[in-house]
C-alpha cells in the first residue's frame, strides 16, 4: 500500500530529523540562541566522516561515537570562547555570531574539500529492504535506527546524569538552579556542547544517506529551523512532531513533486503561525508565568 | 546657501555626494571605477534598507537579499513581456518587494519571537527554489539573458551609474526621514522595549510591518536596475545568501541604527570585496574571510565604526567638562505657572461620562495552580485618587496588570468609560485613556528625555507618523509637562544618566503626554526619597483637581492613606474591604492582614 | 549563655545608587527561630542577600560561628552550611518531587552514599517528600511546594536556614504545617532566620524578633515582646495626622 510506504518512510526520515533538530531546540530552550550554524556543524561532520572513510575505509557508523565526542568538546570551546561573551547582548547578536561561525565553517570546508558533491557509497548504499509492497532503502533504515538510538541515549543521559539534571534544572528555573549551586556558565556551555554533539552524530548519518557539499548547510538549517518553529521553539516534543511532519511531507512529496515539498512544508509553517504564532507545542511568551 | 551649510555636517555630506554625482561626467574613461562604485551604491542601498528593520526596529533579517531578487525577477518578467529593459519597471518591482514584505510581516510579526529571523532565511531559500523550478515563468535554473540597450556602446556604464545613484539618494532620504520622524522614533521604541512601546499607544504590529515593508522598498528599486546591468538573471544569483551576508556585515561594521553607518559599511565592504577579487579571487576564501570578519565584528565591534567614534568623542567631550553631578535635590520646583489645562484633556470632554470610570467585575487570574486574583470586583470613581493596597501575595499587582493588559484575564470583565477593554491590545487601551507606569521604570534607553516624552501616541494617526519627531506642538507640550514637574533641566539628558527617582518622575511625565483619563501608578513611591515622593504627590493632587483619575498600587501605607480619597484592600486574591482612608486605618481586618490578629493599635499623638 | 551562630556587624550594603543597609547589626542565637519584620523597603531581603553571598557589603562583616564570611561566593556559603528558601518559586516544575530533593544535594553529588543518607533523613522530617515522590513539582499546591522547598534546603544538613516569607501565598492550614516544620527543624539543633511581613504570624512562630526600618534595626527583643508592641503597629500603618 502506497500510503503505508509513505508513512513508514516518512517516519524514518522524521527520526533522523528529530535527532538533528533536538540539538537546535535544546540550545534555543536553554540559551535563547537561534543557532543557525547548526547546519554547518552537521555538514562539517559529514565531510570529516567522508574523509576518514575515503582514506581508511572504516565503516562510518563506527566513527559516530568518536565524532560526537569531538564535536562535544568543540562545542564547549565555541561556547566558552565566542558565545559566552556575546550572549549578554541578546538574541539579535548571538544569531549574527552564529551566522558568522557558519560561514567560517563553510569557507574552511570549501578550501579543504572543494566545492563538489561528496557522498559515501558503501556495500549497503544501494540495497533496500524489500517487504512485499514496501521498499525501504537500507541506508535510510540504518540512519533512522541509529538516530533514534542516539536520541534515546541523549534523553537518558539528560534524565539520569548529574550534568543532564543540572541542564534541565537551569532550563526550568534559573534562579532555583543557582540556589542549589549549579553554575549557569557551566550549564550553558554544556547545553551548547550537547547541541553540537547531536550535529556531529547527525553528520555521520548524513554522510551515508545523502550527498552533500559545503553550501548544503543552508538547506539543512532552513529545514531544521522550520521544524522547531513549527513544533514550537524550545519544545523537544515539538521538535519531534515537527520532524515527523516534515518527514511525512517529504515522503509523500517524493512520489509526486520532490522539489516542491520544502515549499509545501514552509506553507504549512506559515499557516500554523497564522493561527498559532507560538508553534504547535510552543509556550506563549513567558509574561504569564509568575 | 551659506546658511544652509552653516552646519558643518551638511558640508561633509554634500561634498562627497556632489563628487560622486560628477565622476562619470568629469572622468569619462572611468568605466572600471564606475563599476566599482555601482557595487558600492548597491551595498550601501541594501545595508541601509536592512538597517530599517534590523537596526532601527531591532528585528534581525538574515535573508533580506530576497527582495533584491524579487525586484530583479519582476523587472525581468515584465521586461520580457513588454520587450523593454528591466529598469523601466522600477516602480512595479518596488511594489512587489514591499507587498511581499508586508504580507510575510503581517503573519510573522504579530508576536515578539525568534521565528522572524528563521522565516527570513526560509523565504530566501524558497524564492530560490520557486525561481529554479517554475521554468515556464522564470526560465528555471538557466535564467534569462538580456539584450543590451542600444546606448551601451556610446555611454557605457554611465546611465546605470546614475540610475543607481538616484536610488542611492532616495534610500538616504528614506532613512533620513526615519531618523527624524515619529515613525522612526516608534521603531526605536519597539527595539528598546516592545512591551513599553505598546503600553504608550504604539501599535507595535503595525509599526513592525511598516518597517519591514519600507526595508524592502530600496531593494525592489535597485533590483530592477541591477538585472539589466548584470545582463542576465538566474535563481542562484538573484536569491543569493552571500549577498545577505555582505549587506548584514556592511550595516554591522558601519554601525547599525545610524543613518550613515550602513552607507559607510557598504562602501567599505564593496571595496574590500573588489580588492579580494583582484588579489585572490577564490570564493571559498571570500566566504571564510567574511565569516571571520562577521564573528570579529560581533565580538569586538558590535556597535560598528560610527557608533564607536561617537562614543569616543562623547567621552572626550565629557572629560573636558566637569561632570555635572545630578543629584535628587537638583530637580527644580514645579512650575506652578503652567496652566493645568494645557496638560490634561479639557474638562468638558468628561461632561457626559458616568460616575464610574473603571469597573472591574469578577476577575479571575491564576498562575499554575495559584489563584492570584480570585473573583475581584471593584469600581473606580471618576475623578478620584484610589489606592489599591494589600500584603505581598494579595494579588494587587496581578489585578493591576490585568487591567492594563499585561496579563490576560481568565474570567470576568474590565470596563473603561463604558467599554469592555479586557480583550484589547495594550496600545488600544492607551488610546482609550489608560496610562500606566511600571514599578521598575521603563524608559527608552536609546533616547534622551525629550524624545521619551514625545514618544507616546494619544491617538493613532498616519499624519503623526510622518511628522518630525521633535518639532510641532507635541514637543512644546512635552516641554510644558517637564516644566510642570520641575524637570526642565533634564530635557536633553540621556536616560542612563538619571537616578532611579528621577527616572520615576520622568516616566510619570511621559504618561501625562497621553492625556489619560486614568493614570495607573505601580508602586510609585518605592525606592525614591521623601522629597521626590512629596513632589509626585503634589503633581498628582494638581492633576486630580483638574479631573484626572488615579489608581495607585502601593506598599507605603502612610502615603496611600494621606493621598487617596478611597482605598481598596486585597488579601489572598480577594477584595477584603473598601472605604475611606480613615475607615481603612481603623479596620480590624486590614490591621490583621498586615500585622496579624489581636494587635493593639494605640494612636501616637 | 546560648551560643551565637551568626553575627552581622555594622553592615553597609546596597545597589548602585544608595545604601539599603546602613550600619546593620544582628545577632542570631543558635537553635533560635529569629524573625525579621519591617515595612517594605526596610532592607529585609537585602540582609539575606548579604548573608548568602549574593551581595558584598561595603562596610562591616558577617561572622558565622566565629568565621568571617563576608564576600564569600554563594556556592561556598552553601558548603559552610547555610541554605535558603527564597520568596519566589524555587522548585523545578517539570521534575518530580524526588528529583527536586535530589537536586538539593547537587553540591554533594559526588558522595552518593552521603546523599542517600541525607535524602532518607529529609524524608523522615518532611513526609510529603515520600508521599508525592514521583509527582511533578508543578502539580503541587502552594503549601505543598513550600514544604518541598524547605525539604530541599535540608538535604545539605545546614546549620542555618534562611527563609524569605515562608507563609507567602499560603492558606492558614499550610501556614500551620510550615510553622510546625520550622519548629521541628530547630528542635534538631538547627537555627532558622526568617523574614515575615505578617508581624503577628512571624512573632508567633519565632523565639526572637528583629524589627527593621530604613536599613537599620529599630527593635531587637524576644518575639512575644515585639508582638504586643504598639510602636510596631504604627510603623506599618503610619501615624495619624
Amino acid at each position: 500500500m502506497e500510503l503505508i510506504q509513505v508513512l513508514i518512510y516518512g517516519l524514518l526520515l522524521g527520526g533522523v530529523y528529530a535527532l538533528l533538530s533536538s540539538g537546535l531546540s535544546l540550545i534555543f530552550g536553554v540559551l535563547d540562541i537561534v543557532n543557525v550554524s547548526q547546519g554547518a556543524y552537521l555538514v562539517a561532520s559529514a565531510f570529516v566522516t567522508w574523509r576518514i572513510w575515503e582514506s581508511t575505509g572504516i565503516e562510518p557508523l563506527v566513527l559516530l561515537p568518536l565524532i560526537s565526542i569531538v564535536w562535544f568538546f568543540l562545542g564547549l570551546a565555541i561556547y566558552r570562547g565566542l558565545f559566552a561573551r556575546v550572549a549578554p547582548q541578546g538574541p539579535s547578536m548571538t544569531v549574527l555570531l552564529s551566522f558568522g561561525i557558519a560561514l567560517v565553517f563553510e569557507g574552511l570546508l570549501n578550501i579543504i574539500f572543494g566545492n563538489k558533491f561528496k557522498s559515501i557509497v558503501n556495500d549497503y548504499s544501494l540495497k533496500s529492504f524489500d517487504l512485499n509492497t514496501i521498499i525501504l532503502p537500507y541506508t535510510q533504515v540504518i540512519a533512522s535506527v541509529v538516530a533514534v538510538f542516539a536520541l534515546v541515549l541523549m534523553y537518558l543521559y539528560l534524565k539520569y546524569s548529574w550534568a543532564g539534571r543540572a541542564l534541565r534544572a537551569t532550563a526550568q528555573n534559573r534562579d532555583g538552579a543557582a540556589l542549589v549551586g549549579i553554575s549557569h556558565n557551566k550549564s550553558s556551555a554544556f547545553a551548547y556542547a550537547i547541541g553540537m554533539a547531536t550535529a556531529g552524530a547527525g553528520g555521520v548519518l548524513l554522510a551515508i544517506t545523502y550527498p552533500f557539499y559545503p553550501a548544503t548547510h543552508y538547506e539543512w538549517i532552513a529545514k531544521l529551523l522550520g521544524i522547531i518553529v513549527l513544533g514550537g521553539m524550545g519544545s523537544l516534543p515539538g521538535a519531534i512532531i515537527g520532524s515527523i511532519l516534515l518527514g511525512i511531507s517529504e515522503a509523500a512529496g517524493n512520489t509526486y513533486a520532490p522539489q516542491w515539498t520544502i515549499l509545501f512544508f514552509y506553507s504549512v509553517i506559515m499557516l500554523t503561525l497564522l493561527f498559532k504564532p507560538e508553534g504547535i507545542l510552543g509556550a506563549k511568551t513567558r509574561k504569564d508565568s509568575a | 546657501m551659506k546658511n544652509f551649510f552653516a552646519d558643518r555636517t551638511r558640508l561633509y555630506v554634500a561634498i562627497p555626494l556632489l563628487v560622486l554625482a560628477l565622476i562619470p561626467v568629469a572622468l569619462p574613461d572611468s568605466e572600471y571605477e564606475q563599476s566599482v562604485l555601482i557595487v558600492c551604491f548597491l551595498f550601501a542601498i541594501m545595508a541601509s534598507g536592512w538597517n530599517i528593520i534590523s537596526g532601527f526596529a531591532g528585528y534581525v533579517s538574515l535573508g533580506h537579499s530576497v527582495f533584491l531578487g524579487m525586484g530583479m525577477y519582476t523587472g525581468s518578467l515584465l521586461g520580457q513581456y513588454f520587450n523593454l529593459p528591466t529598469y523601466y519597471f522600477v516602480l512595479v518591482s518596488m511594489l512587489v518587494s514591499v507587498l511581499t514584505a508586508v504580507i510575510i510581516g503581517a503573519v510573522i510579526l504579530r508576536t515578539k519571537s525568534h521565528s522572524f529571523v528563521i522565516i527570513t532565511i526560509a523565504v530566501l531559500l524558497s524564492a530560490q527554489l520557486i525561481a529554479s523550478n517554475w521554468r515556464g515563468f522564470t526560465g528555471g535554473t538557466e535564467g534569462v539573458i538580456f539584450r543590451s540597450p542600444s546606448w551601451v556602446k556610446e555611454l557605457g556604464n554611465m546611465p546605470y551609474y546614475y540610475m543607481f545613484y538616484v536610488v542611492f539618494l532616495l534610500t538616504i532620504a528614506l532613512v533620513w526621514f526615519i531618523t527624524t520622524s515619529r515613525l522612526g522614533a516608534g521603531f526605536v521604541a519597539i527595539r528598546d522595549d516592545e512591551a513599553k512601546a505598546g503600553s504608550i499607544g504604539i501599535n507595535t504590529t503595525q509599526y513592525k510591518v511598516i518597517a519591514y515593508g519600507l526595508s524592502a522598498a530600496p531593494y525592489g528599486l535597485a533590483g530592477a536596475i541591477y538585472a539589466q546591468y548584470l545582463g542576465f538573471i538566474n535563481p542562484i544569483g538573484a536569491f543569493n545568501i552571500l549577498l545577505s551576508v555582505y549587506l548584514v556585515l556592511s550595516a554591522l561594521i558601519g554601525g547599525k541604527g545610524t543613518l550613515w553607518g550602513p552607507i559607510l559599511g557598504g562602501f567599505l565592504i564593496a571595496l574590500a570585496n573588489e580588492v579580494a577579487t583582484i588579489t585572490s579571487g577564490g570564493i571559498s576564501a571570500r566566504i571564510l574571510i567574511m565569516g571571520i570578519v562577521l564573528v570579529g565584528t560581533v565580538m569586538f565591534l558590535p556597535q560598528g565604526i560610527l557608533n564607536s567614534v561617537k562614543t569616543i568623542s562623547a567621552k572626550r567631550k565629557s572629560a573636558k567638562k566637569s561632570v555635572a553631578f545630578i543629584d535628587q535635590a537638583s530637580i527644580a520646583e514645579p512650575n506652578t505657572a503652567i496652566s493645568i489645562e494645557k496638560i490634561v484633556r479639557p474638562a468638558d470632554a468628561n461632561a457626559n461620562k458616568s460616575d464610574v470610570i473603571l469597573k472591574v467585575t469578577d476577575v479571575y487570574k491564576s498562575f499554575g495552580g495559584v489563584k492570584a486574583v480570585n473573583g475581584v470586583s471593584m469600581e473606580i470613581k471618576r475623578g478620584s485618587i484610589t489606592g489599591l493596597i494589600g500584603p505581598n501575595g494579595s494579588g494587587k499587582t496581578t489585578l493591576f496588570n490585568c487591567i492594563t493588559g499585561t496579563y490576560e484575564i481568565e474570567r470576568g470583565s474590565v470596563v473603561l468609560n463604558g467599554e469592555e477593554i479586557s480583550k484589547m491590545q495594550p496600545w488600544v487601551r492607551a488610546h482609550k485613556g489608560l496610562g500606566r507606569t511600571f514599578q521598575i521604570t521603563k524608559l527608552f534607553k536609546s533616547m534622551n528625555v525629550l524624545d521619551n516624552l514625545v514618544a507616546p501616541l494619544e491617538q493613532p494617526s498616519v499624519k503623526k507618523m510622518l511628522v518630525n519627531k521633535i518639532q510641532g506642538d507635541e514637543a512644546d507640550r512635552a516641554r510644558e509637562v517637564l516644566s510642570f514637574m520641575g524637570l526642565s533641566s533634564f530635557e536633553q539628558s540621556k536616560v542612563g544618566a538619571l537616578s532611579f527617582g528621577q527616572q520615576k518622575l520622568i516616566e510619570f511625565a511621559q504618561i501625562l503626554m497621553l492625556r489619560p483619563d486614568i493614570v495607573m501608578l505601580d508602586e510609585p513611591a518605592s525606592g525614591i526619597n521623601p522629597t521626590l515622593i512629596e513632589r509626585l504627590s503634589k503633581a498628582i493632587k494638581r492633576l486630580n483637581d483638574a479631573g484626572t483619575t488615579f489608581l495607585i498600587v502601593e506598599h507605603n501605607i502612610p502615603l496611600v492613606l494621606s493621598l487617596c480619597d478611597y482605598v481598596h484592600v486585597l488579601s489572598a486574591g480577594e477584595l477584603m474591604v473598601s472605604g475611606t482612608p480613615d475607615k481603612i486605618r481603623n479596620d480590624e481586618a486590614v490591621i490583621e492582614a498586615y500585622l496579624g490578629p489581636d494587635t493593639l493599635l494605640t494612636e501616637k499623638s | 549563655m546560648t551560643e551565637t551562630v551568626l553575627t552581622l556587624n555594622g553592615v553597609e550594603a546596597g545597589y548602585g545608587g544608595g545604601m539599603v543597609l546602613q550600619g546593620f547589626n544582628l545577632e542570631v542565637k543558635k537553635g533560635s527561630i529569629t524573625c525579621i519584620v519591617g515595612p517594605n523597603g526596610a532592607g529585609k531581603s537585602t540582609v539575606f542577600r548579604v548573608i548568602s553571598g549574593l551581595l558584598k557589603p561595603n562596610k562591616g562583616e558577617v561572622i558565622l560561628s566565629g568565621k568571617n564570611i563576608s564576600g564569600i561566593s554563594p556556592s561556598d556559603i552553601l558548603k559552610l552550611g547555610i541554605t535558603q528558601v527564597p520568596q519566589t518559586r524555587a522548585l523545578f516544575p517539570e521534575m518530580s518531587v524526588r528529583e527536586n530533593i535530589l537536586m538539593g544535594g547537587y553540591s554533594i553529588r559526588k558522595d552518593s552514599k552521603l546523599l542517600k543518607q541525607r535524602i532518607q533523613m529529609v524524608e523522615e522530617i518532611v513526609p510529603i517528600v515520600k508521599e508525592r515522590a514521583s509527582d511533578p513539582a508543578g502539580f503541587l499546591s502552594g503549601g505543598q511546594r513550600r514544604m518541598v522547598e524547605i525539604a530541599r534546603a535540608l538535604v545539605l544538613d545546614p546549620s542555618l536556614i534562611l527563609m524569605d516569607e515562608p507563609s507567602l501565598g499560603l492558606d492558614p492550614k499550610s501556614v500551620a504545617k510550615v510553622s510546625e516544620l520550622v519548629r521541628k527543624m530547630t528542635a534538631d539543633g538547627r537555627t532558622v532566620l526568617l523574614i515575615e511581613q505578617n508581624v503577628r504570624l512571624g512573632m508567633h512562630l519565632a523565639t526572637d524578633g528583629v524589627v527593621m526600618e530604613a536599613g537599620k534595626v529599630r527593635i531587637s527583643a524576644p518575639a512575644d515582646k515585639i508582638a504586643s508592641d504598639p510602636e510596631v503597629a504604627s510603623m506599618y500603618l503610619g501615624k495619624t495626622k
